[in-house]
């Protein structure tokens, strides 16, 4: 009995110390803001992690847009309220399901990419070969991947809106012959930006940094062989995911409620 | 401006419940080539790194060029890291850059000389390690000892007061030892450089050191010109300067007696 | 730092989706709203039952939006909702004796102030309001009388 106390306790104690880490690192790294002779490597990570996860965020997208606009329409065709679905659409993707799935998403993608890579800089000493040369590793690879990261997150997040819900219209308008007039009508008579899509804006940016901030100090605490880039590659994906999930509901709470 | 650039003096340090280092002094005369050198695990790689200042010892005078390297401030750290140089074991090269940008990697970061002029100081340094032509190639393309090559030429970029070599000679084919030993060597009088080493590899280090360091159990066990330790009265010395499979450091785990181990499952 | 142009292009190419899809989602799916500010002026309503009209509904005259409701008060002596709208402050012809509905959207939509013109010369200005009103309808009120009618 004793023996899992402590060991509870041992455990409590190390998620407090990697907190501490985790804060520590955030803290000195923002404090390294954009430098214009440095523009060069904030543009590489706007591309390594932006850039590159467009792939699937937008075939997500549009997917997901496609099967929200068919599911709309069988449940309300039964009360003839089809003029609706691109309200229901709108809302649900602005306030929900843009943000968190295209955390959901990034997370894996570009998070993973993140841990994975500063986990083998720091593996192969290079981190520590930067040090030696008087160049702080939070300086020149922790903050420009986390100020683009946190770009990144709202803008593709809008970019998987906008995608999702045009082609919401595709299915709807174009296929299941949707008045158009009516689709974008009710969306727009019934969609607020302050409050629909500014709220997502908000959840968007909430989880830019978090998701960056769990993936960078995998990576950057990782134990530097290749099973401890691992565990920490699988770590920061799953931490990041229960984040996003576990703050969506809060701040929906928050928000809406 | 003493004679010795590096002096250390009871220097003690543990990682974790390990002790790593008991009272180890060491000195590094300017000029010459030292080497440290000892059974694997014996924290010689903790030493460089506590020399550079990555990290701090428990207790014990670490003094670099006069300065006292624990009690430094960042900045000082800093201005005190340009005239470090270091090659890592794994050349720890950038791999998101080129070689050409590898090089000028340090010039970009403690200097504010024009383009053109670290243009011709990269070129000057590659070319002393024989690799100007392979500017243009990004570092997965560079097989290991070239890598340890051009990442030399990035120790040197700033005309260091000295540089640390981190295993070079390790897994490297002859011919390119060869060269590595040469460019050592030359570059230590050719700059007139000081140079530490640490290694394992007997013979190499013994044909190009001034004075060999052997460190084990966390402190000096032997010290001395090459020559002179071979012939050292300490067995321990002796074991690991001949290369003998047994004898202080002993061939078998710890085990029970074997007959027993064997006949005892009957 | 070596600049490659393709991942800058890239890069700016990627900024500009962004860009778009935010200007998309602002236009297009939220709607150019009236915002109270300078383009209104605030006329009120009094209504014996405004069942689930809400702060932003919209105000409307013959379908088409002129306005947004913008606040929504109780007068507890008289048991009447105080409904004050933000109107476009282009139509301004509204005369004194127009009246206000509130209707419902469709058979799931929402509620709306629905604006009928009146005939006198003298119109609405700022601050007004307006008299001639009709409460929301309430299905359930009138589900009570049928069943009260068909019970005699």
């Amino acid at each position: 009995m004793l023996r899992f106390l402590r060991l509870v306790g041992q455990r409590g104690l190390d998620v407090l110390e990697s907190l501490g880490r985790a804060g520590i690192l955030l803290f000195q790294s923002l404090c390294y803001l954009p430098d214009r002779r440095e523009l060069p490597l904030y543009v590489r990570q706007l591309y390594q992690i932006g850039v590159k996860s467009m792939g699937i965020i937008v075939l997500s997208a549009f997917s997901i847009g496609a099967v929200l606009s068919l599911q709309f329409y069988t449940q309300l065709s039964r009360f003839g309220a089809e003029e609706s679905i691109g309200l229901g659409l709108a809302l649900v993707l602005l306030r929900e399901l843009g943000p968190v799935v295209t955390g959901l998403l990034f997370a894996g993608r570009a998070g993973s990419a993140l841990t994975a890579e500063i986990g083998l800089m720091k593996a192969t000493d290079q981190l520590s070969g930067m040090a030696m040369m008087g160049v702080d590793p939070l300086h020149r690879i922790v903050a420009p991947r986390l100020w683009a990261g946190f770009v990144c997150l709202p803008l593709l997040a809008m970019v998987f809106s906008a995608v999702a819900i045009w082609g919401g219209s595709v299915v709807g308008v174009d296929w299941l012959g949707i008045d158009d007039g009516q689709f974008w009508a009710g969306m727009q008579d019934g969609v607020e930006i302050g409050e629909d899509l500014g709220k997502g804006v908000v959840k968007c940016i909430v989880f830019g940094v978090v998701v960056n901030w769990i993936s960078v100090f995998q990576g950057y605490d990782c134990v530097p062989t290749s099973e401890g880039i691992s565990a920490a590659t699988t770590n920061s994906v799953v931490f990041s995911s229960i984040a996003v999930l576990a703050l969506d509901f809060l701040m929906t709470l928050v928000m809406y409620f | 401006m003493t004679d010795n650039l590096i002096e250390i003096e009871g220097l003690r340090y543990s990682r974790g419940d390990r002790l790593i280092f008991d009272g180890l002094d060491l000195v590094v005369p300017r000029g010459e080539v030292t080497a440290l050198m000892g059974p694997s695990g014996t924290g010689k790689t903790t030493l460089l790194q506590i020399i550079g200042g990555q990290l701090t010892p428990d207790a014990g005078r670490v003094v670099v060029d006069g300065q006292d390297v624990p009690s430094l401030s960042r900045r000082e750290l800093f201005e005190l890291r340009k005239g470090m140089g270091m090659l890592f074991q794994s050349s720890a090269l950038f791999t998101d850059i080129s070689v050409y940008e590898n090089v000028a990697f340090p010039l970009h970061v403690h200097t504010e000389l024009p383009e053109d002029l670290i243009r011709d100081l990269v070129l000057m340094k590659l070319n002393a390690v024989g690799l100007r032509g392979a500017r243009d190639l990004m570092p997965s393309q560079l097989s290991g000892g070239m890598a340890r090559r051009v990442a030399l030429a990035r120790a040197i970029a700033l005309d260091p007061l000295f540089i640390m070599y981190d295993e070079p000679f390790t897994g490297q084919d002859p011919i390119a030892m060869g060269v590595l030993v040469s460019l050592i060597r030359g570059l230590n009088e050719s700059l007139s450089m000081t140079s530490l080493v640490v290694s394992h590899d007997v013979h190499e280090t013994a044909s190009i050191a001034d004075q060999i360091y052997v460190i084990a159990d966390g402190r000096v066990i032997g010290h001395g010109a090459p020559d002179v330790l071979q012939e050292s009265p300490s067995i321990q010395v002796r074991q690991f300067m001949h290369g003998d499979p047994d004898g202080p450091v002993p061939f078998h785990y710890p085990a029970d007696d074997f007959l027993e181990d064997v006949l005892g499952d009957r | 730092m070596i600049r490659i142009r393709s991942i800058e292009i890239s890069v700016g190419a990627f900024l500009v989706a962004g860009a778009l899809a935010i200007v998309f989602l602002v236009v297009r799916v939220s709607g150019i709203n009236l915002a109270a500010g300078a383009d209104t002026y605030t006329l009120h309503a009094r209504f014996d039952e405004i069942a689930g009209l809400s702060k932003r509904s919209k105000v409307s005259m013959a379908g088409v939006t002129i306005g947004r409701v913008t606040a929504i008060e109780i007068d507890s002596e008289y048991g009447e909702a105080i409904v004050s709208m933000a109107i476009d402050q282009r139509i301004d012809n509204l005369s004194v004796d127009a009246g206000a509905r509130i209707q419902t959207e469709g058979i799931l939509g929402g509620r709306y102030v629905s604006l009928i013109p009146g005939a006198e010369d003298e119109y609405l200005v700022d601050g007004d309001t307006i008299s001639e009103t009709q409460g929301a309808f309430v299905l359930e009120n009138l589900i009570g009388e049928l069943v009260t009618r068909m019970g005699n």
